[in-house]
Formats: structure tokens, C-alpha cells, sequence
């Protein structure tokens, strides 16, 4: 495909997307490996481990979501900031040291999958800390891709135009890189290492990313459905101050059992209660702007996942999170399957339906055309199968693992008393398996989605401008 | 200080911790959209919402031992939920009225008026 028409933000944004994409196949392939592991323990047992599958599963989403984020800052950079990017080429060697370095720590995941615990491993191999596993080279490389992330966006907003949102966004890029330091170094008090690893887990993704993607959905709702500036650059202030007021303190609910002091259980539990009252206060706000705009955008796929976005947000983060936050119930579920229902709806929900609607606002600019209305000449069923398919597989498989959860936490922890045999108990219990079966089957319709979607992002739109043109040469 | 739930409460704290939230929001769609429709009925529905909410949370703080200085996580719930709706609205007319249509009339875009926002920002925009 020519790029030639899209500023130089654009095409290095369109690098980020397909890496993004392939890592989000990726991530689904092993999501399917580890999912089947639950099933067959024996599959694959020691060439391909289901810790291994796990890890690759997680960080592969990790991963992508960073890459959807900094694609899609690149891809409204030079707009928004009304100038050429300052240090392109330098974003494009940090993009192809990133992809390298990615590619090789995954490689390292798959051929060494045990070994010592000593400094070799950390620095080369594993750092063995829990979805941030990256080695530390790695670490090293990606605060340094990130630094020029960072400059990039600062310096060409300061050479072009400041917005509210270049602001904002310019500020999170700050605490983003700054609190991924907090996961780079080893103590060897556990409960020390806990501490700060949450920084990076709990302030990225309720804190930093919040605000990323709030920057990114205040963009897409000018873009999509010609929202004024000042009303979406009112309501991100509002939103990081909501975001921030609840969600920092909120870190305390990961503090609940690793050692830390009995205060946290009070402040943990109090902030986390809190953070979903912002989420249902902005029902409020997508009513108004429902009513006031009449949903009429220029692009529909785009504005469904945008859609699937806020609705992801609420139930994902909101309910599934609210429902098991006060560490009075929390004793019982912290760490089994209800956690992973709650992260795959609210991970897909709050994160990965915004990246897939940036990708969808920029392709018929790739393409040329000004939107993707209702007139693509296959109906656009492709992206509206994908949606419903990828949206009906995520939500199975958080019911399932919210059953299986359930039945964890019944047996496991509150009769079983977190024993080996109250483990083995729960693991083995009709309940459990059978909702790893439905997980699994739900994977399968998640998985026939991204096929779909893939598809749809490499062809959508393709027909009409053939169409196109041969009616603007019927015209001449 | 703190009390676990009990086994026998698993289902009721998971299930009206559910209800808190899917209550409140159902009270923010109600209100916002009894609101934007100037329809007084469905402002009724909406506070029933509010009134599912105000049980859930007493139910959630009975099964999950809320007592004590826990107390006003309740409190704060009822209250937080009951006029967050209320502040929000109130920024989204004022956010909407100071760049949407600046010309309006003020009386047509605060809350409580007979002329619903919608008609108003269409006939504006005509």
C-alpha cells in the first residue's frame, strides 16, 4: 500500500499498527495455548510450558497496547500540533530498535525456559517479575524508546501548537516513562519488590494509560463524531482529575496481602470503592452528547468500537471490578480466576477497543477516502462480524472464568483455607472445569473474530474506491 | 478491624456489589435522559434506580460487615452516587452552552427546562 499521501507521523504510526496487530494475533494464539494447558496439562508439557504461554500471553498484550498507544500518537501528532515532527528519524530507528528488542525477548522467553535465579537471568533472560518479565536490557531499551516517544511529542508540540490535550498528553507521556523505573529494580524483600512492581502494574493501567486513552478518545470523538474542542478538552480535565482523585490511592487494593502495613486494607478499600463512581457519572455525559449529537459519525466502525470502548470501561473495570475490591471479599478472590475474568473484560473493554477504533479512524486515510460510512460496498460485514464475534468471545470468557472464579474462591480459599488440598480441591471440582471448557470455546469465537478483523483492516473500504473510480470516468 | 464475609454471603456481596453499580448507572442514564427529554416521569424511574442503589449498598454493608469506620465508605457511596449525576449535568450545560450554541438562551439549557437540549441545538445549528 502507498503511503506517500500520509504526513510522516502517519506512516510511522502505521509501522506501530501493524506491529500491533501481528502482537495482538499473537497474543490470542497463546491465550488459546494457555487456555488449552487448563484443559490438557499435558500438552505441550516441557517444550512449551503454560508459564511460558502465559507470559508470552500477557506481555504480547502488553506489548500491543503500547504499540496501538504510540501509533496512534503518532498518527494525530502532526495534526494536532500543525507542524512536521521534529525528530522523525529518530522515531523511526527507536521504532525498529523497539521492534527488535521485542522480537528477541520473545524469542528468549520461548528457547530458555528455566534456568538459574541469578543476575545473568535478570539481565538476559527474565526479570521474573509478572507481566513486566522483559529482562533488564530490555528495561533499558525501552525507557531509552520511550525517551524519544517522549521528546518527539514534547519538542514538536513545542515547536507547533500547544492544546489542552497535547498538554495533558504530554504530561502523562511523563509519568508513563518515569513509573516503568519503578519496576526496574530487585530487592530482595518480597513484600519491598511487591510494592513498587504495583507502581508500574496499577499506576500504568489505572492511572497513566486512563489518561492516554483519554487523550486518545477526546481526539477520536472530534475526529468521528465532530465533537467541539472545548467540550472535550474540558471534560479530559475533569477525567484526569476523577481518573487521578480515585485511581492513585486505589493502588492500595494490590496492597491488601503482600506484607504491607494494615492501613492499606482501610485506604485501598475506600479509594477502590470509589473509583467506579467517575465511570457512572459519565453515563451522564454520554447521554448529553448522544442526545446533543444524534450519533451521526463519518465512520462507523470507529464510532461501534468507541462505543464498545465505553461500555467495555464501565462493565470491565467498573462492575467486575467493583465487585470483589473490599478486601472483606477480596481475602477470598485476590489471585484466582475471578482477577482474570475481571482483566480480560476490562483489559479488552477499557484498552483494546479504543487502539482497534484509532486504527479504524486511520485507515481510509491510508486509503485516501474521507470516511467509512454506510455505503462500503460489501455492507461492512467483516467489521461488523469481527466486533460482534471478538465482543461475544471476551464477554463468554468472562463469565466462564467468573464461574470458575467463584468456584475458587468458595472451595480454595474460604473452605479449603488456601491449602495444597483446598487448591487441588478447587482445580479438579466439575465447576472449575467446566468453565474452562466454555472459556476455551469462547476463546475459539474470540479467536475466528481477529481473523475477521485482520481481514476487514487489510481490505475495508478497497471496493469503493475502485468504485469511485469508475464513476468519477463515467462522469468524464 | 476487619471482618471477612462469611461463606453463607458469598453470592449477596458479589451480587448487590453488582446492583451498586449497574443501579447507579441506570439512575445516571434515567436522569440524564429524563433531563435531556424533559420527561418528569422517567425522573421518577430514575430516583427507583437510586432507591435499588440505596438497598444494594445497605445489603452490601450488612453481608460485608461494613461497621465501624467502614461506615463511611457507605455514607460516601450513597451520597457520592446520588449527586455525581447531578454535578455532571450541571458541567455538561455549562461546557455545552458556553461552545456549542453560544447565542442560546440559558433558560433552554438549564436543567429542569420544558425545552429539551436536543430540539434546542438542532433548531440552533438550523
Amino acid at each position: 500500500m502507498k503511503l506517500d499521501h500520509l504526513n510522516g507521523g502517519q506512516q510511522l504510526a502505521v509501522k506501530y499498527y501493524t506491529v500491533a496487530i501481528s502482537l495482538f494475533v499473537a497474543q490470542i494464539i497463546f491465550g488459546l495455548l494457555s487456555g488449552m494447558q487448563y484443559l490438557y496439562p499435558e500438552l505441550l508439557f516441557g517444550m512449551l510450558d503454560f508459564n511460558v504461554t502465559r507470559t508470552v500471553h500477557i506481555n504480547a498484550m502488553v506489548v500491543w497496547l503500547l504499540y496501538g498507544f504510540i501509533g496512534s500518537v503518532y498518527w494525530l501528532l502532526e495534526e494536532e500540533s500543525e507542524t512536521e515532527i521534529v525528530g522523525l528519524k529518530l522515531g523511526q530507528l527507536a521504532f525498529w530498535v523497539l521492534t527488535s528488542a521485542v522480537a528477541v525477548v520473545v524469542l528468549v522467553f520461548l528457547l530458555v525456559q528455566s534456568g538459574p535465579g541469578d543476575d545473568f537471568t535478570r539481565w538476559f533472560v527474565n526479570e521474573g517479575r509478572e507481566y513486566i518479565e522483559a529482562p533488564r536490557w530490555a528495561d533499558i531499551g525501552i525507557v531509552i524508546c520511550m525517551l524519544v516517544f517522549f521528546y518527539n511529542v514534547a519538542a514538536t508540540f513545542s515547536k507547533g501548537k500547544w492544546s489542552g490535550i497535547s498538554g495533558v498528553l504530554t504530561l502523562d507521556l511523563v509519568a508513563l516513562a518515569g513509573i516503568y523505573l519503578a519496576g526496574m529494580f530487585y530487592t530482595p524483600n518480597i513484600s519491598v519488590d511487591q510494592y513498587w512492581w504495583w507502581w508500574v502494574i496499577h499506576l500504568w493501567v489505572e492511572a497513566t494509560w486512563e489518561v492516554l486513552v483519554g487523550c486518545l478518545m477526546a481526539w477520536g470523538l472530534m475526529k468521528v463524531l465532530k465533537v467541539d474542542r472545548k467540550i472535550v478538552t474540558t471534560w479530559l480535565y475533569i477525567e484526569v482529575a476523577l481518573m487521578f482523585g480515585s485511581g492513585i490511592l486505589g493502588l492500595g487494593h494490590h496492597y491488601f496481602w503482600i506484607g504491607t502495613p494494615e492501613y492499606w486494607l482501610t485506604i485501598g478499600g475506600f479509594f477502590s470503592a470509589l473509583e467506579p463512581i467517575p465511570l457512572v457519572a459519565m453515563v451522564v455525559h454520554a447521554v448529553y452528547d448522544a442526545g446533543a449529537r444524534h450519533m451521526k459519525g463519518n465512520n462507523n466502525p470507529a464510532l461501534a468500537w468507541l462505543i464498545a470502548h465505553a461500555f467495555g470501561n464501565f462493565f470491565g473495570a467498573g462492575v467486575w471490578g467493583f465487585m470483589h475490591t473490599l478486601p472483606q471479599i477480596n481475602l477470598y478472590t485476590h489471585g484466582t480466576q475471578w482477577s482474570a475474568s475481571h482483566g480480560h473484560l476490562a483489559f479488552f473493554g477499557a484498552y483494546a477497543t479504543i487502539v482497534i477504533a484509532m486504527i479504524y479512524i486511520a485507515v481510509p486515510y491510508m486509503r485516501g477516502q474521507k470516511g467509512l460510512g454506510s455505503n462500503l460496498p460489501d455492507g461492512g460485514w467483516k467489521w461488523k462480524w469481527s466486533l460482534g464475534l471478538l465482543n461475544m468471545g471476551v464477554v463468554g470468557m468472562t463469565v466462564a472464568l467468573l464461574i470458575s472464579g467463584y468456584e475458587q474462591s468458595f472451595i480454595e480459599r474460604a473452605v479449603g483455607g488456601s491449602t495444597w488440598y483446598g487448591y487441588f480441591s478447587a482445580q479438579t471440582h466439575p465447576w472449575f472445569i467446566q468453565g474452562m471448557e466454555w472459556r476455551m470455546i469462547f476463546g475459539l469465537i474470540t479467536s475466528v473474530g481477529i481473523v475477521l478483523l485482520v481481514w476487514d483492516l487489510l481490505t475495508i473500504g478497497k471496493g469503493r474506491v475502485a468504485q469511485e473510480r469508475e464513476q468519477t470516468q463515467a462522469v468524464a | 478491624m476487619l471482618e471477612p464475609v462469611e461463606l453463607k454471603d458469598f453470592f449477596i456481596v458479589f451480587f448487590s456489589g453488582a446492583m451498586v453499580i449497574m443501579a447507579g448507572a441506570l439512575y445516571a442514564l434515567l436522569f440524564a435522559w429524563s433531563r435531556l427529554q424533559s420527561k418528569p416521569w422517567m425522573m421518577v424511574l430514575a430516583y427507583a434506580s437510586y432507591g435499588i442503589l440505596f438497598i444494594s449498598v445497605l445489603v452490601l454493608g450488612s453481608a460485608a460487615h461494613l461497621h465501624g469506620f467502614w461506615w463511611w465508605l457507605v455514607i460516601t457511596m450513597l451520597v457520592g452516587y446520588l449527586l455525581a449525576p447531578h454535578g455532571i449535568w450541571n458541567l455538561c450545560v455549562a461546557t455545552h452552552a458556553s461552545s456549542v450554541a453560544p447565542e442560546a438562551d440559558e433558560k433552554d439549557l438549564e436543567p429542569g427546562s420544558n425545552q429539551p437540549i436536543n430540539k434546542t441545538i438542532k433548531e440552533e445549528s438550523v
